[in-house]
């Protein structure tokens, strides 16, 4: 993937605007007897999205019912006014007459539509119209990556079809495991305050992102079986769904952008349990 | 055994046989084409992309953005009292409109679900020409204009809701200027992946290529956002006849047309309520279409 389709892609993002999903609050722990029921410690972890920037390829099903209903389109649509597009003998005409018989070919068969020999602009061939010079070569670029084929996780070009987040490796009390970025919120920071100095002492300041909404999208809520101390890692994190612009930042740690099915098989089985539901499907 | 029962068996045993259908034959046109026995309708032929967008991205952000956190049901709806009591049998065919004046601009959006996020429903176009008054032939020109640009013929495709490009009349009669009927313009209705086609004609190939575009002029902040044009979830914005030429349907035979038109693009979504303009742009700037304060 180019860099001028990713830019393109994500021009058309929209704004920041306003509000967002939400859920409820973290529920208190159980509280011991005689004592204020203990305060929830709250981490917030960013979403980070690379939504897709390649329209996705039709399934066979849909491929062959487009065809079906191409054909049909082609079958019964009103008379095409020549006179009003081309001036008659025109090398646009020719060519359009040319591309017209190859098109009613392929999708009735040889003989029928533009492909009759009594059709308009029948006698037309390939050979004439080289004498007016070649087409420029229009081939599209490549719906696979360079990265696809060699399976780097850290490239934002891979799976242009899919959404893609972000995923880093951090270090917690079961050692290393793959988690969305997150940290803990510091005084009386705001949620959305939090999650942006978290992806920046995470990710650095290069990286170039847009809010989508100030309010968490999910809840990933954890009951830890001991009394919590200020700072255990082990306390839940708050989700705000944040999408990537452009631009990779400073990636020092380990990170991968993977699809939702890719999480699955690398974070824990409860930490998926509780966030498969904020990811899109596709 | 009784007679009963074997008098059910029977009766079963032959309706389990399905009788053999009759193949009706075709009837055949004065060409002697076969015509069908069903209606045949053409679908959509390829995959939208914006329609691919708008539902793997855009859907998504939208219910993000416009969510409304509540806790609780909501307060059951103010009961506004009309201004003459309805049994009274010697106003009932009074007008009766509420006290207060008209709620519609106050009525409050539904609760964002992720069934009625906002979602374009149609585009519609509409072009005036003022020559058409002195002759109706000048209404040609922008008929064949709003074809080449939407595709659109009545009944295209066998789809009954297709109407095609209309033609707009007069309504009511302005001095030694309109006349109640008089045809002044035409319009059509784009849906579906039409619809998505046009929208992205319209941002990739028109609007870069205007001179010293903006953007779409969003209303002064002072602007009062409860007329029912700001709570119907309609945005409107007109393009010059420079901006004509810019689109690739008409661009390839320019000529053929008497001059260039303008238009008028009311983008016409779902959203309801107080806010439904803002919902509605923020649609509209996920596929690109810029706006701008003035």
């Amino acid at each position: 993937m180019s860099t001028s389709s990713l830019r393109t892609s994500w021009r058309s993002r929209p704004v920041l605007f306003r509000r967002g999903l939400a859920t409820e609050a973290a529920a208190a722990a159980p509280s011991p007897e005689g004592k204020p029921p203990p305060r929830p410690i709250v981490r917030t972890a960013v979403i980070l999205n690379r939504s897709p920037i390649l329209t996705r390829t039709p399934t066979s099903l849909e491929r062959a019912y487009y065809a079906y209903q191409a054909r049909v389109q082609r079958a019964l649509h009103n008379p095409f006014p020549r006179e009003l597009y081309f001036k008659p003998g025109s090398l646009l005409e020719s060519k359009f007459n040319l591309e017209e018989r190859r098109r009613d070919r392929k999708a009735f068969g040889p003989g029928f539509g533009a492909d009759h020999p009594l059709a308009p602009g029948a006698g037309v061939t390939a050979q004439d119209l080289k004498k007016f010079g070649r087409d420029v070569d229009e081939t599209p670029a490549p719906r696979v990556h360079a990265s696809d084929e060699s399976g780097d996780v850290k490239s934002l070009d891979r799976k242009g079809q899919r959404n893609l987040y972000l995923l880093v490796r951090q270090k917690t009390d079961e050692g290393f495991v793959w988690r969305f970025p997150e940290t803990a919120v510091a005084g009386k920071e705001l949620l959305h305050e939090s999650v942006a100095r978290g992806l920046r002492e995470s990710c650095g300041e290069a990286m170039d992102t847009w809010i989508v909404t100030r309010k968490p999208i999910g809840l990933y809520e954890i009951h830890p079986p001991a009394p919590i101390q200020p700072g255990d890692p082990a306390a839940p994190p708050k989700h705000t769904s944040w999408p990537v612009k452009q631009g990779q930042g400073n990636l020092s740690q380990t990170v991968a952008w993977l699809t939702k099915k890719e999480i699955a098989k690398r974070v824990n089985p409860e930490y998926w349990d509780g966030v498969k539901d904020m990811l899109s499907d596709f | 055994m009784s007679a009963a029962p074997v008098r059910a068996a029977a009766a079963t045993a032959t309706r389990g046989l399905r009788p053999v259908r009759k193949i009706r034959k075709l009837v055949h046109d004065q060409r002697g084409l076969p015509i069908p026995h069903v209606d045949i309708v053409v679908r959509d032929t390829h995959l939208s992309r914006l329609g691919e967008h708008y539902h793997n991205t855009l859907a998504d952000d939208l219910l993000y953005m416009t969510y409304e956190h509540e806790s609780g049901p909501r307060p059951p709806p103010r009961r506004i009292r009309l201004m003459y009591d309805p049994e009274n049998p010697y106003v009932k065919l009074r007008h009766n409109p509420p006290v207060g004046g008209s709620q519609v601009g106050r009525k409050p959006a539904p609760l964002t679900t992720s069934e009625n996020v906002v979602r374009l429903e149609r585009i519609q176009l509409h072009t005036m020409a003022k020559d058409a008054i002195v002759s109706r032939q000048n209404l040609l020109g922008p008929i064949m204009a709003l074809r080449a640009l939407s595709g659109e013929t009545e009944y295209g495709g066998g789809r009954r809701g297709s109407t095609g490009v209309q033609i707009v009349r007069g309504i009511k009669s302005v001095g030694g200027w309109v006349r109640p009927g008089i045809p002044l313009g035409a319009k059509v209705d784009l849906l579906g992946s039409k619809m998505y086609d046009f929208l992205g004609t319209l941002t990739e190939f028109v609007l870069p290529r205007l001179r010293e575009f903006p953007g779409i002029a969003l209303p002064p902040a002072s602007a009062n956002p409860q007329t029912p044009a700001g709570v119907s979830g309609v945005v409107s914005f007109g393009l010059p006849p420079e901006a004509f030429g810019f689109f690739p349907q008409i661009e390839v035979n320019l000529d053929a047309y008497p001059k260039a038109y303008g238009m008028h693009i009311h983008f016409i979504t779902n959203a309801r309520g107080v806010g439904a303009q803002e919902r509605a742009r923020q649609l509209l700037s996920g596929f690109q279409i810029p706006f701008a304060r003035k």
